[in-house]
């Protein structure tokens, strides 16, 4: 057997894992150096999320209602960034453009730099101030996560007591018409892990309040009774649902038109119909953070396609060393 | 009496919740105020005691010089630095902790969990393999749900979304659910175990 000559896929069988890494390497890497133009096709998951956001809209206005707030909840580190923090980004920027009224929350240490930074590179062209259009309630130690979720279902305010800058709560403008889960109708948690589901157990089941996940993709199925029930109102599952509401957010909340000459933003309502013939151009959106998840959904494409060729190599090497030892 | 009165306070507080939650009475309500404010006050000193353990976990590292004690340095270092900077200049953006953050954090926790896109390739290539029917199916799915999870899978054929949706939102959730239903019957037994005190393993002391 020593001696016996290697076919092709003898040595395909026994190849090097280094090669695999080197192969993987270049997959994820090149998309990412050489970005391109691809479809991004938006699930009801997806859509769900941004319609309910888009729900605390005042017809009258067509700005956020003043008694309507969405609580982001950061409860991730930076391991999970490339996933999750698109989708923060995102939501940051569509409630910033529709001006509707956003609290943020983590209970991680390692997650309030993230949080910050996500409300840094949202509001970089936003007119937005703290403690009018948006307040970050900082971090609160884990311990406090069970009180504070039903202390929020009471009295936010009273819940939390200072924000970030250690300033009381109950005296920001924002707080003015928002008491409890009744009027901060939206919590969305941001997790690695199966931290939404004790949203779901605690403010969903108490106080009917609306969860909405922005999950990684290896944790995105463990979610999915929870959508089919409802108790869930939508989910971003992975890079791919954040890449879905970055391009919600482009077709609707950061809708361009040309006036004139001059390029401004009119936000427009969700309507299925326009969805489904936008085509948006990456190379049109010059903030590289705008856009990060369609440009990884791009790596993500060839590295699938890497592994599958991957497997049906394998399978081949395997089915013919199988024949081969039959036949002997 | 060092484990009856641990155990006392566990049944006396798990019943006392329990009720609290079914009970919407005034009294329930104050109760539950009042440990809020303690459990606020109560929740520094476990980030102190967390702390406190972790440098005398490592400092017996260190002096006993177990093997690879030198990353226990690294801990030790990691953690004073970094608590340092962030007491002196605060953690703003703009502040050296942000810098910290971004620079050495940020890289580092995302390279361990890119890690994985390597180990899933090389373990696809060398482990799925159609060996049974079973293996097979798993294949299939594994291959369906790949496509559709990127814009190239629609490219294909409007049925690979379609199709991977259905295995995502049938079969996964079958499973899921009955895993979430045994998952939730254990741990109702185990509360309340815990409660009536049979069980009392979390104790300690190896009984």
């Amino acid at each position: 057997m020593a001696n016996e000559k290697k076919n092709f896929f003898d040595r395909m069988q026994a190849l090097d894992r280094r090669y695999i890494y080197l192969v993987v390497a270049l997959a994820i890497i090149l998309p990412l150096i050489i970005p391109f133009n691809s479809k991004t096709y938006v699930t009801e998951p997806a859509e769900n999320v941004y319609k309910k956001i888009d729900s605390f809209v005042s017809p009258e206005t067509n700005l956020g209602r003043r008694d309507r707030a969405v609580l982001l909840v950061f409860n991730h580190d930076a391991s999970t960034m490339a996933e999750l923090f698109p989708m923060e980004v995102s939501i940051l920027r569509h409630c910033f453009q529709r001006k509707i009224p956003v609290f943020t929350i983590c209970f991680l240490p390692t997650a309030k730099p993230l949080m910050d930074y996500a409300l840094q590179t949202a509001k970089e062209d936003f007119n937005v101030q703290s403690g009018i259009d948006y307040v970050n309630f900082g971090f609160k130690p884990w311990a406090l996560f069970t009180p504070i979720v039903l202390g929020m279902g009471d009295d936010i305010a009273k819940a939390v007591e200072t924000d970030d800058e250690g300033r009381i709560v109950e005296n920001l403008e924002i707080m003015k018409e928002i008491k409890n889960y009744n009027e901060m109708n939206l919590v969305v948690d941001f997790a690695a892990s199966a931290a939404v589901v004790r949203w779901i157990t605690y403010a969903r089941s108490r106080f009917g309040a609306n969860v909405a996940a922005g999950v990684t993709a290896v944790m995105a199925a463990d979610n999915y009774p929870y959508l089919q029930t409802g108790q869930l109102v939508g989910m971003l599952a992975g890079l791919k649902g954040a890449a879905e509401y970055e391009k919600l957010v482009d077709v609707f909340a950061m809708h361009r038109v040309k006036e004139n000459g001059v390029e401004k933003i009119v936000s427009r309502n969700y309507s299925k119909e326009v969805l489904k013939d936008s085509w948006i151009k990456l190379s049109d959106i010059k903030n590289t953070s705008y856009k990060m998840a369609r440009l990884g959904m791009n790596a993500q494409t060839i590295a699938h396609i890497m592994i599958i060729v991957f497997i049906v190599l394998g399978n081949i090497g395997y089915f013919v060393n199988k024949k081969r030892d039959a036949k002997k | 009496m060092k484990r009856q009165i641990p155990l006392l306070i566990v049944i006396i507080l798990g019943f006392i919740f329990a009720i609290h939650t079914f009970v919407p009475h005034k009294a329930s309500a104050d109760f539950y105020d009042w440990y809020q404010t303690w459990m606020k006050a109560i929740s520094p000193f476990m980030v102190l005691l967390g702390i406190m353990s972790l440098f005398m976990v490592n400092t017996a590292k260190i002096r006993r010089k177990v093997p690879n004690w030198q990353y226990s340095v690294v801990t030790l270092l990691s953690l004073i630095v970094t608590g340092a900077i962030g007491f002196i200049w605060g953690t703003q953006e703009g502040t050296p902790f942000m810098w910290t953050f971004k620079n050495i954090q940020l890289p580092m926790g995302a390279t361990m969990f890119s890690l994985l896109a390597f180990y899933i390739a090389s373990a696809a290539y060398k482990a799925f393999r159609a060996r049974s029917l079973e293996a097979t199916v798993l294949l299939a799915a594994a291959i369906i749900v790949m496509l559709g999870q990127v814009p190239i899978g629609m490219a294909i054929s409007k049925w690979i979304p379609e199709v991977s949706n259905w295995i995502l939102n049938v079969p996964n959730l079958a499973a899921k659910r009955g895993i979430a239903l045994g998952v939730g019957l254990g741990m109702t037994a185990t509360s309340l175990k815990i409660l009536l005190g049979i069980e009392r393993t979390y104790l300690g002391g190896g009984e």
